[in-house]
């Protein structure tokens, strides 16, 4: 079995070309940095394992999902490279397979987009640049699969001894090599020695810590700063990685002499067309406005919600009573019966309804990320995050929250800034989630008939609004900035492939229907035992119930909010597993057959103003099971992901608080 | 002279990069952009928003801020 690591350039289409493959169904979108951990998948022709690393420009790592890549190839075992370059950004991209080539293992090239780049008069030879690079070079078109089939046999038949690319840096850095090089102690699975020096001084900081385990400190440092001085003096270069880019430019440039013909610029007409509109002066935060608003009114008033009621049809029609006659059939006692039809078919049917909805809210966000729109969003959106001390690329995350928060957290890793980075973690699960909307779902559809997609609407920007203003209040007190960067790489527009957004919502909502077989399925069982069950015996009456002992216990801390009873407190403490659960905690406890007499029920222990109060409180409280894993692996700090609980459930109160006694007072 | 002098639908060439904070630099070098580059500005966000340039094919969004220290020439 051999191992094959795929590295490129972000947004280059790595995991376009990964899907293929291997044909597995990784996650791709239109922006930098999707890949943010390292994922591996079985070839096609089973002959091999290949490595998707997050996208890099540079062995040397700005960012912590860069690291991952260089670290890679430091510490793991690997035969062969496949580098993936973008045909129309052949310079910057030939930047990173240079360094690959001078590590010494074999590379084998896939050209990319060569359709983008004839659309912009670019023609590569690739005879001629395989000639040039020593390695075999096939051009490929990732998004449509051609060229993709030669590229696997290519793979698996290939060679696999390989010589490191020399370049000679000048006679000054060469020796400076040679002589590190020389002092470095023999070690185990050590890259090879020549490509760990000129990485050490080009000041790639995996490179130096490795080298520190293997060498003195001291020394290193002395001969760092003697070989800069050296060549500043006799190079006349700014610094040592100056010195290394103009060399390896140079060279690059050399390659792409022979191999690469410039035709007539044309210039992204349609890329520039849109952008004139969507990042217009006055249009640009409008325009996303009302893509928000779209994507609202399609998930609930035109097309999920109607599928979502004939789902619930189904479910509580034909299912339940098929269900029911089967039950009655095999003789079943009263205690099964009650456990499926009152347990798992209310609590995980209850939940499956909203599945349309959030199917369609994931095809949604999984459209703009293909698209190219995101970038811009960012951009949009950077003015308004700078003041608050945060840059335009904590939007990315925040966005992806909406559909869940544990991959809108990974994906903060692209912020390069430590303490921005830090707190757009804290602050994304106050990004309201798909779980949190089948909630929502319930209750605007018993509360609010007529102002659904609007009253929903009005907690996302609540979410939004307070991580904004939390944003402010934490980078000034708690998070004091260092120096906030933002540099962000506009991908041309695209239209998304209808087999990519398919695999993409199937991805992030298959995620969704697991959880309902499995947590929610559990936790009803769960809780209509405890709703079944009480001090006094089995089968009592449920406000005598554990769970009503339970709810009870907490009720009155909810009073003030408007929603002091014991049904409401335990349907939260269960809503900690996953928030959906507070749906199927609903449905059974109040003994609720469909969403209609759900939400008739639910009309004598609410009213409207509590309902949103709960619903404020359900949005903000404390970020589910899943998310808080999440919270502690990206911070590694047991201390931040306690404050992110805490926080939470403090916010919630105050905000639910200001709502319900304001509410009171204004006279709902 | 400075990336903002320039208006939008522009170029220009960079001469000097050097007072842009680090982080910055180094990703600017990345997406190929550095002294001697031609860049030309595509779009000027509003209220002191970000510049959106192009160089060779790509773009790329940056801070007025950072763009302010970018010294450049008309190319």
């Amino acid at each position: 079995m051999i191992e094959i690591a795929l590295a490129g350039n972000p947004n280059t289409g790595k995991t376009s070309l990964f899907n293929i493959l291997t044909n597995s169904y990784e996650y791709v979108g239109n922006w930098s940095g999707v890949t943010v951990e390292k994922k591996v998948g079985m070839l096609n022709n089973k002959k091999g394992h290949l490595i998707d690393l997050p996208g890099i420009y540079s062995l040397n790592p700005l960012s912590k999902d860069e690291g991952v890549a260089t670290r890679f190839l430091i510490e793991e075992n690997f035969s062969m490279v496949l580098n993936i370059v973008d045909a129309s950004q052949l310079e910057r991209n030939l930047y990173l397979t240079i360094q690959l080539l001078e590590y010494g293992k074999p590379v084998v090239i896939g050209l990319n987009m060569v359709d983008v780049a004839k659309g912009r008069g670019i023609m590569v030879n690739e005879k001629k640049l395989s000639e040039k690079l020593q390695s075999p070079v096939l051009p490929i078109v990732a998004r449509t699969g051609s060229g993709c089939k030669e590229l696997a046999g290519l793979l698996t038949n290939e060679k696999q001894e390989n010589k490191p690319l020399y370049i000679s840096y000048g006679q000054y850095l060469d020796q400076a090599m040679e002589s590190l090089v020389a002092k470095m102690p023999e070690a185990e699975n050590l890259p090879p020695k020549r490509w760990l020096a000129l990485q050490f001084f080009e000041g790639n900081e995996v490179v130096h810590s490795l080298l520190k385990t293997l060498m003195p400190v001291e020394e290193l440092q002395r001969i760092f700063a003697e070989t800069e001085k050296l060549v500043q003096m006799e190079e006349g270069a700014k610094s040592l990685s100056y010195h290394i880019r103009a060399v390896r430019a140079e060279y690059i440039k050399g390659v792409l002499d022979v191999s690469l013909q410039k035709g007539d610029e044309v210039a992204y007409t349609l890329t520039d067309r849109i952008d004139n509109i969507v990042t217009n002066k006055f249009l640009g935060i409008p325009i996303f406005i009302l893509f928000m608003y779209l994507i609202f009114k399609l998930t609930f008033d035109w097309i999920g919600s109607p599928i979502s009621d004939l789902l619930d049809g189904f479910l509580t029609g034909p299912l339940s009573d098929g269900l029911t006659s089967m039950l009655q059939a095999a003789g079943a006692s009263a205690f099964i019966k009650a456990v499926i039809l009152d347990g798992i078919v209310a609590g995980v049917g209850g939940v499956l309804v909203f599945v349309p909805q959030i199917m369609i809210l994931f095809f949604l966000i999984s459209f703009i990320e293909d698209s190219g729109y995101m970038a811009r969003i960012a951009m949009v959106m950077d003015k308004t995050l700078e003041s608050i001390g945060l840059n335009g690329k904590a939007f990315i995350p925040m966005i992806i929250g909406f559909g869940c928060n544990v991959p809108g957290i990974m994906a903060a890793r692209t912020i390069e800034q430590p303490k921005e980075r830090l707190l757009t973690i804290i602050l994304t699960p106050l990004m309201s989630c798909s779980a949190r909307l089948s909630v929502y779902s319930l209750f605007v559809g018993a509360f609010f008939t007529q102002n659904q997609a609007l009253v929903v609407l009005s907690l996302y920007l609540l979410g939004i609004v307070i991580a904004l203003t939390l944003a402010k209040i934490f980078s000034s007190t708690i998070l004091k900035e260092e120096g906030s960067m933002f540099v962000i790489e506009l991908p041309p527009y695209r239209i998304p492939q209808w087999r990519t957004l398919m695999r993409n919502t199937w991805e992030k909502g298959k995620g969704f229907i697991k959880k309902a077989g499995t947590f929610i399925f559990g936790g009803s069982v769960i809780i209509w035992f405890l709703s079944y069950s009480g001090p006094a015996g089995m089968g009592v009456d449920m406000n005598k119930s554990f769970l009503a002992l339970i709810g009870g216990a907490i009720a009155p801390l909810f009073e003030p909010i408007g929603f002091g009873s014991w049904q409401a407190g335990a349907a939260l403490i269960t809503g900690f597993l996953a928030k959906e659960v507070v749906v199927s905690t609903m449905n059974i406890i109040y003994v609720a057959p469909d969403l209609h007499t759900l939400q008739g029920v639910m009309a004598h222990h609410f009213t409207s103003l509590s309902a949103y109060s709960f619903m404020a409180f359900l949005l903000l409280y404390v970020p589910c099971l899943a998310t808080v894993a999440v919270i502690k692996k990206e911070t590694g700090s047991a201390k931040w992901t306690w404050f992110s609980i805490i926080y939470a459930l403090l916010i919630a109160y105050i905000v639910s608080l200001i709502i319900y006694q304001g509410g009171k007072l204004l006279g709902f | 002279m400075v990336l903002t002098d320039i208006k939008a639908g522009g170029k220009a060439k960079i001469i000097n990069t050097e007072h842009v904070n680090v982080l910055v630099r180094r990703r600017l070098l990345d997406l190929g952009i550095m002294e001697g580059t031609e860049i030309s500005i595509k779009r000027i966000l509003p209220f002191g928003g970000p510049f959106a340039v192009e160089a060779d094919g790509q773009w790329v969004g940056i801070r007025r801020s950072e763009a302010k220290l970018i010294q450049v020439c008309h190319s």
